[in-house]
């Protein structure tokens, strides 16, 4: 494994190789050959989610979409969310292990567990250092977002 | 001991059935088979498992079999309550909204009464006060409101002792042939497809069969169409002529109908935003008023959307609804269409939420503003 930078999330080290690039919704990006770019989802995303029991894409290989649009859906033991594209571009190969078993994203979520390959400007994307930067001021927002939603599950799990 | 004397519609008992989710949680499965095997334990009632019921096609052995009972059925799924009994209903198994009292907490809320006011003004053009639907009663259930079985056995004791049926007196033979039935004991129909339950045989007491849950071996693939809530929806067409893609259709009685669920495109809930009485669900959607949550209900998972990229969305029911509608038309390698904010449409559309901004809301106003 390459290096990584950590980040803390609380008590938790999340760790973010250096081999590869970021997008702001928490996404790995690893640029490959002609604009192909392959995404999966970050330490810091994974650590939100934490255990996946349910992932549904709602395009299929060769849709068009623009960054920050919404593809599909993620589900975990504790939270969902929807799924918004990391880029602009042509979603050219989805990982279909993980649509008969997204736990693969736990598992091995640097590696085996990558979500899609898309083709199109990856510019934006941010390098690791930049990466942590944006990470340092999105934590203190999500740990008060989760705190605030969480208090409602705890009520409802009684 | 064989009861002397059994009523028809009610021989059967009670039918629960558990609708299981879609996902691979291990807590979901641990609690929907101890529901079954509870269900299937008490008196006058019988058990049966089926996949997702919004997964089922119209046809499909599960759909077939519950159609078959003419007694009060209880449905049990990850859905909200509104969301099964319809979803029920699409399948043409009907019946009276039974009341339910175990209800998730977080959708209980008490300050509806002027809803209830307005209700009541239009509840002369209601499509379910016109196409009444049969007398029997059916109980949807959202799992999500207890955590263990008990609970939920406490709730079908209620129903029972409701419905009559607290006393021990399963019609044994009927059961045998709904459960198992083969050419010689094949299920009887009346002319409307019902159960005949007028069985007069001897029944057995050794049958094991209303014991253990009745389990559906079948597999479907997942789907996403709209779902009508016809106590709700007046007929007023805004979604045929909203939707693009040939979902909606009108059956003889001019009354609209889900024609084609499989035109529908996955993810797209943007004509349950048009809908001017929020009669249109889509029981997957993540937004619990899309999904038939009451107005005001709150989710029960966190969303970290917000925090994972969903973009900031200032805009009204029926931009959205136009904006997606837009996306799915690109999608579908269609053109998309120009929306205008002074059509028809946006006067229709009711805000979906009404309530002051909370705590959370700022928390969320300030992710915004962090640009994720």
């Amino acid at each position: 494994m390459s290096e990584s930078l950590t980040f803390m999330m609380g008590d938790f080290a999340a760790e973010f190789p250096t081999d590869r690039l970021y997008a702001k919704n928490h996404m790995w990006a690893i640029p490959k050959d002609s604009q192909i770019v392959r995404f999966g989802f970050s330490a810091y995303a994974v650590r939100l989610l934490q255990d996946i029991y349910f992932l549904e894409f709602g395009i299929e290989e060769q849709a068009e979409l623009k960054s920050r649009q919404e593809f599909g859906n993620i589900e975990s033991k504790k939270a969902e969310s929807g799924l918004y594209a990391p880029m602009t571009g042509k979603v050219v190969r989805i990982n279909g292990q993980l649509l008969n078993d997204p736990s693969g994203i736990n598992v091995d979520k640097y590696g085996e567990g990558w979500l899609m390959e898309m083709q199109g400007d990856a510019s934006e994307m941010l390098s690791p250092p930049q990466y942590l930067e944006h990470l340092a001021k999105a934590w203190d927002v999500a740990q008060r977002t989760i705190k605030g939603q969480a208090n409602t599950i705890d009520s409802n799990e009684e | 001991m064989v009861s002397a004397k059994i009523e028809s519609s009610t021989s059967n008992g009670l039918l629960i059935v558990v609708s299981q989710g879609q996902s691979r949680s291990p807590e979901k499965r641990s609690l929907e088979d101890s529901i079954a095997t509870i269900a299937a334990s008490l008196p006058n009632t019988t058990s049966l498992v089926v996949p997702h019921l919004y997964d089922l096609a119209s046809d499909s052995q599960s759909v077939l079999k519950m159609r078959e009972w003419s007694g009060p059925i209880a449905i049990l799924s990850w859905l909200f309550d509104r969301a099964g009994f319809w979803v029920l209903d699409r399948h043409e198994i009907r019946g009276q909204h039974g009341e339910v009292q175990l209800l998730n907490l977080d959708l209980v809320n008490d300050d509806d009464d002027e809803a209830e006011d307005k209700e009541d003004e239009k509840a002369a053009d209601r499509v379910a006060n016109i196409a009444i639907r049969p007398s029997r009663k059916i109980y949807s259930i959202d799992m999500r409101a207890g955590s263990s079985g008990e609970v939920f056995a406490a709730e079908f004791r209620r129903i029972l002792l409701a419905e009559q049926l607290d006393a021990p007196k399963k019609d044994l033979l009927s059961l045998d042939r709904f459960l198992n039935p083969t050419n010689s004991t094949a299920l009887s129909m009346d002319g409307s497809g019902r159960l005949d339950g007028n069985a007069s045989a001897p029944a057995s007491h050794e049958s094991p069969l209303g014991i253990v849950p009745l389990r559906m071996d079948e597999h479907p693939q997942r789907r996403w169409y709209p779902v009508i809530d016809y106590s709700r929806c007046t007929n007023c067409m805004e979604c045929i002529d909203f939707c693009l893609f040939g979902v909606y259709g009108v059956d003889r009685g001019e009354t609209i109908l889900v024609e084609q669920p499989d035109n529908c495109r996955k993810g797209c809930p943007a004509c349950s935003r048009v809908c001017p009485e929020n009669a249109i669900m889509f029981p997957q959607h993540k937004t619990p008023a899309i999904a038939g949550a009451p107005v005001d209900a709150g989710g029960f998972k966190i969303d970290l959307s917000k925090l994972f990229g969903a973009p900031e969305r200032d805009e009204d029911p029926a931009e959205a609804a136009a904006r997606e509608r837009n996306e799915q038309l690109i999608l579908a390698g269609r053109a998309a269409v120009d929306f205008s904010p002074a059509t028809a449409t946006l006067e229709a559309v009711a805000p979906k939420q009404e309530r002051k901004p909370d705590e959370l809301d700022s928390l969320l106003d300030q992710l915004d503003a962090l640009d994720l």
